[in-house]
C-alpha cells in the first residue's frame, strides 16, 4: 500500500471546536485506531480551525473530502467502520443546505466555503501544527530555502513590494516599502516583531494561525530578517492563547532542530532566532509603539510616530513589526511570485483578507475571501444569510474602534480603501453582523464603553473624550438624553479623531460617527420620543402584545423566564413590572403579535 | 534649514521641535504638559498645530513633533482653535472648580456644557509632570495607576510611598495646582505621609522636610551640612566671597 491510499483523518482543534469537545473527538479516534488490529490505512490529526466554526466539531476526511458536523466522541466509532474500513457516509453528520435541507458530502460544495480563497490559511485546518514535516509536505520552508540558497536580500523586498502586499493588522502598510526603509538604515541590530496581540474583543483570526500553522510565520519573519539584516526576532502573543504560546514553541524548537532558525541558517551563514514575548493582554498593547513599549519592559503605552519603529523601533533600533497574517502571506508570495499574488484582489488591495465572522449570521466561523468581494457576499453567501431569517441591520467592522456599515452600503467590495470611505476600517478583521434586534445607540454605548476602559487614557482627548461621549452615549440609552447631545458628540468625536496622540483615540469616535451617519433617525428617537427602536434600551422600551393578532396559543407565556405572561380574559398581556426585555417572547411567537413601544410614562 | 512658522522664516536644525524653535522666534503656541526642563509628554495636546507639506495639512503635536523637512507651519487656524476649545471644554468638565483652567476657560471663551457630572475635588488633569519630575530625582515615588479614564496619580497601591522625601518637586511642577502641600506645627503632610520639617539654623523659618535635607547632602556628599534655607545659603556664600575676597585686597 503507498501512501496515497492512506485517509487522513483531520480533527478541527481550533478554538470553536475545542471549546465543544472535539479533543475528546481527537483521543478517541487515535485510541480507536491504535487498539485496532485489522490494518487501517488512516492517520489521524488534530489540525487548526477549519472554519465553519458554528458546525464543530468538524471532521474532515482525505483525499475524499468528507466534512463531518457537530461530531461527538460517540461518533468515532461509526465513523471509523462506515467511513473508514468502508467507504460510506454517515449521512447524519453531513452539512445540511440550509435551502435543500439535503446533505453536502464535501466542503467544496459547501457555501461557506466556496466562494473562499486560502493564502494566509492555506495550511490551517489541513496540517498537524505539532509536524514540521506536515509543513514541509506543503512546500513549507522551501521559500526561505530560495531566498537563502538561489536569490537575494534585494529579491525578497523586490517580490514583497511588488506583490502590493499591504499590512493586515490595521492601517494597511504597504509591507514592501516597510521592509525596504529598514534594510536602508545602516544601524545595528536590527529587529523582526510579529504582533500577535489580537486585542480585539470576539477575534480569532491571528490566533487561528499562529494555532494552526505557526511554521508559516515563523517563515515569513526569518525570510523578512534576512532581507533587512536583523538576527533577533519578537513574538508577542497574548497571554490567554495557551495553545498558539504552546504550538508556536513547539514549532520554534522543531525548526531550530531541522535549521531553519539558529545559526548558520540552511549552511547560509545567516543566524536568526525568535523569542516568544508574552503579551499582558491589554488592547492598546496591539499599537506598534505599545507593544514596542511592552517588550522593552516598559508600560505598554503609544508614543508619537513622528519618527517610524523602521528607523527607531525596539530599544530604539531599526525594526520591521507586522501582523500574524502579514507573515503567513510571505512565503506564499516568494514561491508563487508577486504576479500571481497581484491578481487576487483589488487595484489597491491584493490577496486576501481573513474574518473572523460572528454576530447574528447562520455560518459563524473563520473565513478568508479575495479582497474586494462584496460585503453582502460575505454576509449572505458565505455566511449564509441572517440567523432566523430576520432582517439584516448592520456589519460592524474591523474591531471596537470600526464602524457601522447599513444594509444601503452593503454591495461595497471590501478592501482597504472602501471600507475607510464608508467611515469603518479594515482593522484586523472582525467582523459582527447584526439583526434588527440590535439597538444602534447601544451599540456605539458597548463599544465606548470597551474603549474608555482600554485606552491607556495618556492624552486627554482620549481619555477625556471617550469619557463624555460615554456618558452621553449612556444617558441616551437609559432616556436622559437632551437637546444639543448630538452636536456635543460630533464636536467632541470630531477633536478626538484628530487631536489624540495614537491610533487607537484617533479612530474610538467611528462607532459613534458611523452611526450617528446612518442611524441617526434612532438617536433621535431616543433623545425626542424616550422610545427604542429595537427594543433593546430597557428604559426606553415595553413589549405589548397586540390583541387583534394574538391567537392565544400561550407560547410566549411558557417561554417567558419571568413569568411575566399571564391569560387575562380571553388574551395574553405582559407584566410590565415583571418583564426584563430579553426578547424570548417575541422570537416565540408565530403571529407577530408582540409590539415594542417606548418608554411607560407611569414608571 | 528653513521653515515657515504664521508666514515668519525661522531657522531650525533637523530634528529640532517644532515647539522649540517656533518658541525661539517669539511665536506663542500654549503648552500644558511641557516644561523645557521636562520635554516630551505630549499628552496634553494644546501645543497641535498644522503642518502643510505636500499641498496636504496635517494635524500635529508641536513639542514632540522633529522637523524633518522645510515645511509650513500654522499654529492658529480656525481647525486648530476649535480643537483647542474642545480640550478646554474637556478639561474644565474634568477640573470644574481649579482657577488656572477657568482662566484657560475665559481666555479661549469657552463655556462648559452643564450636562456633564462633575467632580469638585478634582484638580488634576494627568499631565504627568509631577511624575516626570519626581523621576528626575530618581525618587519615582509617584506614577500613573490604571488604564482608561480611571487612570490617576498615585504612590504605590495608594500607600504613604518608601521613597518619597516631601521634597515637593511634584507640586512645584504642576500646572494646575493639584498637589498640596500642607505645612503645619513643623509638619509637612503630602502623598499621604508626613515629614519632619527642619528650621534654619540662621533665621528661623522651616524650609524643608529632614528626608529631603538628608537626600540631597547625601546625593551632593556633603559630610556636616549646615542646616540652612535657601535664602541664608546664599547670603552666607556672598559673606564667604567678600571673607575671600578681602583677604586677597590685604
Ligand atoms: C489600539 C490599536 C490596537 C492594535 N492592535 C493590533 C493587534 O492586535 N494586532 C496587530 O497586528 N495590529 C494591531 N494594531 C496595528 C499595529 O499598530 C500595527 O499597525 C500593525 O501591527 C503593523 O503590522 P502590519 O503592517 O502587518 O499590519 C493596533 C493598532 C491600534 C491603534
Ligand atoms: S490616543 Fe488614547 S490610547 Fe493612544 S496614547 Fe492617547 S490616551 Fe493612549
Ligand atoms: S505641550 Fe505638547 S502635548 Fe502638552
Amino acid at each position: 500500500m503507498n501512501d496515497m491510499d492512506k485517509k487522513s483523518i483531520l480533527v478541527c482543534c481550533g478554538p470553536g471546536c475545542l471549546s465543544d469537545n472535539s479533543d475528546e473527538v481527537l483521543a478517541n479516534f487515535k485510541q480507536k485506531l491504535q487498539g485496532q488490529d485489522i490494518d487501517i490505512k488512516a492517520v489521524v490529526k488534530g489540525t487548526g480551525c477549519q472554519g465553519l466554526c458554528e458546525m464543530g466539531p468538524l471532521v474532515r476526511i482525505l483525499p475524499q473530502d468528507i466534512l463531518y458536523c457537530k461530531v461527538r466522541a460517540a461518533d468515532v466509532d461509526e465513523i471509523i467502520e462506515k467511513t473508514i474500513i468502508g467507504n460510506d457516509i454517515v449521512e447524519r453528520l453531513l452539512y445540511h443546505d440550509t435551502d435543500s435541507k439535503k446533505g453536502v458530502v464535501s466542503s467544496n460544495q459547501i457555501d461557506f466555503y466556496r466562494g473562499q480563497k486560502k493564502i494566509a490559511l492555506r495550511n490551517v485546518g489541513l496540517i498537524d501544527p505539532k509536524n514540521i514535516d506536515d509543513y514541509i509536505a506543503q512546500d513549507g520552508y522551501s521559500a526561505l530555502k530560495k531566498v537563502l540558497t538561489q536569490e537575494s536580500r534585494e529579491y525578497a523586498i523586490d517580490e514583497i513590494e511588488r506583490s502590493g502586499l499591504r499590512g493586515r493588522g490595521g492601517a494597511g502598510f504597504p509591507t514592501g516599502i516597510k521592509w525596504r526603509q529598514c534594510a536602508e538604515f545602516e544601524e545595528k541590530p536590527k529587529y523582526v516583531i510579529c504582533n500577535g496581540d489580537e486585542g480585539d474583543p470576539g477575534a480569532f483570526m491571528d490566533r487561528s494561525i499562529i494555532e494552526g500553522d505557526p511554521h508559516s510565520v515563523i517563515e515569513g519573519m526569518t525570510i523578512c530578517a534576512y532581507a533587512i539584516g536583523a538576527n533577533n526576532g519578537f513574538m508577542y502573543i497574548r497571554d490567554e492563547y495557551f495553545l498558539a504560546i504552546s504550538n508556536m514553541t513547539h514549532a520554534l524548537k522543531q525548526a531550530r532542530a531541522s535549521g531553519f532558525l539558529g545559526k548558520n541558517i540552511l549552511g547560509s551563514g545567516f543566524d536568526f532566532d525568535i523569542e516568544i514575548v508574552r503579551g499582558g493582554g491589554a488592547f492598546v498593547c496591539g499599537e506598534s509603539t505599545a507593544l514596542i513599549a511592552s517588550i522593552e519592559g516598559r508600560v505598554g503605552e503609544p508614543r508619537a510616530k513622528y519618527i517610524h519603529s523602521n528607523e527607531q523601533g525596539l530599544w530604539y533600533k531599526p525594526t520591521v513589526l507586522n501582523n500574524v497574517e502579514t507573515w503567513a502571506n510571505v512565503p506564499f508570495i516568494i514561491n508563487q511570485g508577486a504576479e500571481r499574488f497581484g491578481k487576487i484582489g483589488t487595484k489597491k488591495s491584493k490577496g486576501t483578507k481573513v474574518f473572523s465572522l460572528v454576530g447574528k449570521v447562520k455560518n459563524t466561523g473563520l473565513i478568508e475571501v479575495p479582497m474586494g468581494m462584496p460585503l453582502r457576499q460575505i454576509i449572505f453567501d458565505i455566511g449564509g444569510g441572517i440567523n432566523g431569517n430576520r432582517k439584516f441591520k448592520a456589519v460592524q467592522t474591523g474591531g471596537p474602534s470600526g464602524g457601522c456599515i447599513p444594509e444601503d452600503h452593503l454591495d461595497i467590495n471590501v478592501d482597504f480603501d472602501s471600507l475607510a470611505e464608508a467611515g469603518s476600517m479594515m482593522g484586523s478583521g472582525g467582523m459582527i453582523v447584526m439583526d434588527d434586534r440590535s439597538c444602534m445607540v447601544d451599540v456605539a454605548r458597548y463599544y465606548l464603553n470597551f474603549l474608555s476602559g482600554e485606552s491607556c487614557g495618556k492624552c486627554i482627548p482620549c481619555r477625556e473624550g471617550i469619557k463624555r461621549m460615554l456618558e452621553i452615549l449612556n444617558d441616551i440609552c437609559c432616556g436622559k438624553g437632551r437637546e444639543g447631545d448630538l452636536e456635543l458628540l460630533m464636536e467632541i468625536a470630531e477633536t478626538v479623531e484628530e487631536a489624540s496622540l495614537c491610533g487607537l483615540g484617533k479612530t474610538a469616535p467611528n462607532p459613534v460617527i458611523t452611526t450617528l451617519r446612518y442611524f441617526k433617525d434612532e438617536y433621535i428617537a431616543h433623545i425626542k420620543e424616550k422610545r427604542c427602536p429595537a427594543g433593546v434600551c430597557r428604559e426606553l422600551t415595553s413589549y405589548h402584545i397586540d390583541q387583534e393578532l394574538c391567537r392565544g396559543c400561550g407560547l410566549c407565556s411558557k417561554q417567558c423566564p419571568q413569568d411575566a405572561i399571564a391569560k387575562r380574559d380571553k388574551y395574553f398581556a405582559i407584566d410590565e413590572s415583571l418583564c426584563v426585555k430579553c426578547g424570548s417572547c417575541i422570537d416565540t411567537c408565530r403571529f407577530d403579535a408582540i409590539k415594542v413601544g417606548g418608554r411607560i410614562s407611569c414608571k | 534649514m528653513q521653515i515657515v512658522i504664521d508666514g515668519k522664516t525661522c531657522d531650525a536644525k533637523r530634528g529640532e521641535f517644532l515647539l522649540d524653535i517656533a518658541k525661539r522666534n517669539g511665536i506663542d503656541i500654549p503648552t500644558l504638559c511641557h516644561l523645557d526642563a521636562l520635554p516630551g509628554e505630549g499628552n496634553c495636546r494644546m501645543c497641535i498645530v498644522e503642518v502643510l507639506e505636500r499641498g496636504r495639512s496635517r494635524v500635529v503635536t508641536s513639542c514632540i513633533y522633529p522637523v524633518k523637512r522645510p515645511v509650513e507651519v500654522l499654529t492658529n487656524t480656525p481647525k486648530i482653535i476649535k480643537m483647542r476649545k474642545t480640550l478646554v471644554m474637556l478639561l474644565a468638565s474634568r477640573v470644574p472648580e481649579n482657577d488656572m483652567i477657568y482662566q484657560l476657560c475665559e481666555q479661549y471663551d469657552v463655556k462648559p456644557p452643564m450636562r456633564f457630572t462633575k467632580d469638585p475635588t478634582e484638580e488634576c488633569i494627568l499631565c504627568r509632570l509631577c511624575v516626570r519630575a519626581c523621576e528626575e530625582i530618581k525618587l519615582n515615588a509617584i506614577s500613573t495607576v490604571n488604564r482608561g479614564i480611571t487612570k490617576k496619580i498615585s504612590t504605590p497601591f495608594d500607600e504613604p510611598s518608601d521613597t518619597c522625601i516631601g521634597c515637593g518637586a511634584c507640586a512645584y511642577v504642576c500646572p494646575t495646582n493639584a498637589i498640596k502641600i500642607h505645612d503645619k506645627n513643623g509638619k509637612r503632610y503630602m502623598w499621604n505621609k508626613s515629614f519632619e520639617l527642619l528650621k534654619c539654623e540662621k533665621c528661623g523659618e522651616y524650609f524643608t522636610t529632614r528626608e529631603n535635607f538628608e537626600y540631597v547632602n547625601k546625593q551632593l556628599e556633603c559630610k556636616e551640612p549646615k542646616i540652612l534655607c535657601d535664602k541664608c545659603k546664599k547670603t552666607q556664600a556672598q559673606e564667604n566671597l567678600r571673607d575671600i575676597f578681602s583677604t586677597y585686597e590685604m
